[in-house]
């Protein structure tokens, strides 16, 4: 309360304050502007998946039942082979009951090692196929395993590409800053500005009719903003005239006359060429 | 508190303002600089449209339909053609003739290469005729000169002469001379000579002095009133000064021996001549009345073809005393040193001066051939102006932009014509097929 009452009477503070303000917000909106201008790195963007989705491989169901089949047949068969055995022993005497029950015996025996050695066999070919199918879970699963890889190896190169990427955008801006520092500080990299500026300067020269300007060294100097299209931003500014108006606006026609002015594609160096100043001398002896 | 406050805050304001500087010094980078030395002399592309004619009657029929159209642009178009510093652009592509500076396509003109435009409109209403014509900067996209003039129809040509000296003036900074006059003589025999009087370009022709004898020299005053020439129908050259507005003339020089070459003082008062009184040719100066007779200096070489410097302080003559003829100058007091003013070529003569003192006009011999030249008297450049062989009398036009001079044609006729300073446009005057020779050049008048 006491702050704002003092601001309400002291007009000096409420003007430092204001233009505090006013000063804080054209900086904050300078800021802006050139961050606005910077150019943003480029990020090339990858969506990444953790795992696949498990597949599950349809069993071959046909051998299955199959087996189950044989299994349940077995002990139904021993049962009436008994029961056939009792009613051949009350009719024929014990000899051959004997002699059939020797020989049953060894066909119950033989059958049933035969049948057992099926059974075996079965059961062994039901392991071969538990086996099999172990196998195939396996090689499924190594399959899947090395999709897995695979698919981190492929994002192993893609962070790699990224990274490189990255590298690439940072070294290249910082060969433009050193470059544009060299530019600045040093004066090097000169050569490329200067062909342009050499372009620029012999295509005006082409339309500079010194007819108009006397015969004294009258020295003229034009300010000119250019476009990237080479073409001008406005009209010549004239800085410096010769004092003689037809000298004056010749030159300016030459000017005129000589668009489109080569310009650099390139935005840096353009930037450089943007603004300039043009002096004439047209009467110079130049051989 | 407070006082701290205002402290406090000053010192921030203060340094905000700091930071701005700097901001604004580091975002305004230096500016390139670029040098163009030295330039080309070319010349300026207009376009000169055909004068739309619309005829308004007072109840009688028009006649000829059209009878300036052609002829209004040309005589502009061949004005400034001949001054050397324009090159007039054919418009015949152009399907829309503009005859007023509203609606121009200017993407038309511009794609011509022309800078500027010269568009106009005729009116005649019985006798009379009124001419409404623009200039306009095709690059500004904008109107120059806009203007109406009007007169009888035999003044035709002279409005045409005026609006080309209007267009010369606005476009060169320097007046144009399309509306002055020429002398120049006429051999129609061997027995009869003509001073004539004719526009620049030849047209308009009056005889003021007619002769038996030949007739040299003639020379228009700086004021415009007098004419000065040699005769011999003394049986010798003598001088005589004539009043072009009442045809009067004055014999200013008849001494012993030739009396010839007069040339005018700046002032229109004095002339500088050559009389062979003492044996060779000296330079003497006289009133133009014929009063007051001086010899400028005394040597025993041949001194002769006097001009005026435009400050009238110097006189240029030719001489030979270097054993070949070359040009000199010396004070009109005749006291001082006497200088060299040329050097190139084997001889040089008939010297003249530029209305501003930097050029000298004159003939040079070179390879055994005469031809018109001028020297930049501040850098000493000569340039050639015309290829000769047989060149002669070069004067100066008002302005010094362009030199009118005696030629000898394949007949080994001598004709008259111009020839720009910057060299590029030679242009016959066709005044006669008789032998026409000693032109000369009259100011720039008022009217």
């Amino acid at each position: 309360m006491k702050i704002i009452l003092k601001l309400q009477d002291n007009y000096d503070l409420q003007a430092n304050l204001f233009s505090f303000v006013i000063h804080f917000g054209l900086f904050i909106f300078m800021l802006a502007s050139i961050q606005w201008q910077m150019k943003d790195v480029y990020y090339s963007e990858v969506e990444l998946w953790d795992a696949m989705p498990m597949q599950v491989k349809a069993q071959p169901v046909a051998n299955k039942k199959k087996s189950a089949d044989i299994k349940k047949l077995t002990p139904k068969a021993i049962e009436k082979q008994k029961q056939l055995k009792i009613n051949e022993d009350a009719e024929i005497k014990l000899k051959k009951k004997r002699k059939a029950e020797k020989k049953a015996k060894i066909k119950k025996i033989q059958k049933q090692a035969l049948k057992q050695e099926k059974i075996e066999q079965l059961q062994k070919k039901l392991l071969e196929q538990e086996k099999i199918e172990q196998l195939q879970k396996k090689l499924l699963e190594q399959e899947k395993l090395e999709e897995i890889q695979k698919k981190l190896l492929e994002q192993e190169k893609i962070d790699k590409l990224k990274e490189s990427i990255l590298d690439q955008d940072v070294k290249k801006n910082a060969r433009i800053a050193v470059e544009a520092d060299q530019e600045l500080f040093a004066g090097s990299n000169t050569g490329e500005l200067n062909k342009f500026k050499a372009m620029i300067q012999q295509k005006i020269y082409q339309n500079v009719n010194k007819q108009l300007c006397g015969l004294d060294l009258v020295e003229l100097e034009f300010e000119i903003q250019l476009m990237p299209t080479g073409e001008l931003l406005g009209e010549p500014k004239l800085t410096q005239s010769s004092k003689i108006e037809s000298c004056d606006q010749a030159l300016e026609r030459a000017i005129l006359q000589s668009q489109p002015l080569p310009v650099p594609k390139d935005a840096k160096l353009f930037s450089k060429l943007k603004n300039l100043k043009l002096k004439f001398s047209p009467n110079a002896y130049t051989e | 508190m407070i006082f701290n406050m205002k402290i406090m805050l000053n010192y921030i304001h203060r340094f905000i303002f700091f930071v701005t500087l700097i901001t604004l010094s580091l975002s305004s980078n230096s500016i390139e600089v670029i040098e163009i030395l030295g330039g080309k002399a070319s010349q300026i592309p207009i376009a000169i449209t055909p004068f739309n004619e619309e005829i308004r009657t007072m109840g009688e029929v028009p006649d000829k339909k059209n009878a300036f159209r052609e002829k209004m642009h040309e005589v502009i178009a061949n004005d400034l053609e001949r001054s050397g510093l324009f090159t007039s652009l054919d418009t015949s592509g152009i399907s829309t003739i503009p005859d007023s500076d509203i609606l121009i396509n200017f993407s038309n003109w511009s794609a011509l290469q022309a800078q500027f435009l010269v568009v106009g409109k005729i009116i005649t209403i019985q006798n009379r005729l009124i001419t409404r014509w623009s200039l306009i900067d095709i690059y500004k996209e904008k109107t120059v000169l806009s203007m109406e003039f009007s007169g009888s129809k035999k003044q035709y040509r002279g409005i045409a002469h005026k609006i080309s000296d209007l267009i010369y003036k606005k476009l060169t900074g320097s007046p144009g001379v399309f509306h002055t006059r020429i002398t120049f003589v006429k051999k129609k025999s061997q027995k009869n000579y003509s001073l004539y009087v004719a526009d620049y370009d030849g047209f308009n022709q009056r005889a003021i002095v007619n002769s038996s004898q030949p007739i040299l020299s003639a020379r228009w005053s700086p004021d415009g009133k007098k004419i000065a020439y040699v005769s011999f129908e003394k049986k010798k050259p003598v001088i005589y000064v004539q009043d072009l507005t009442t045809g009067k003339r004055v014999l200013v020089a008849n001494f012993k021996g030739n009396n010839s070459a007069p040339a005018w003082s700046p002032d229109s008062k004095k002339l500088a001549i050559v009389l062979t009184y003492s044996a060779n040719s000296q330079i003497y100066i006289i009133n133009s009345d014929g009063s007051g007779i001086k010899q400028l200096m005394r040597t025993r070489s041949i001194n002769t073809e006097p001009a005026w410097s435009p400050d009238g302080k110097e006189i240029f003559f030719s001489s030979d005393r270097g054993g070949n003829p070359q040009i000199y100058k010396v004070n009109v007091d005749g006291v001082s040193d006497v200088n060299r003013v040329t050097f190139e070529g084997k001889s040089n003569l008939s010297p003249s001066l530029s209305p501003d003192g930097k050029l000298l006009l004159f003939l040079t011999q070179d390879n055994g051939k005469f031809r018109v030249a001028v020297q930049n008297l501040l850098s000493n450049q000569v340039l050639k102006l015309t290829k000769g062989p047989h060149d002669e009398s070069p004067v100066f036009s008002p302005n010094g932009h362009m030199v009118l001079f005696t030629y000898k044609d394949y007949g080994k006729t001598t004709k008259i014509g111009t020839v720009s300073i910057n060299g590029l446009k030679v242009t016959p005057l066709r005044v006669g097929s008789e032998a026409i020779q000693e032109s000369s050049w009259g100011p720039i008048t008022s009217n």
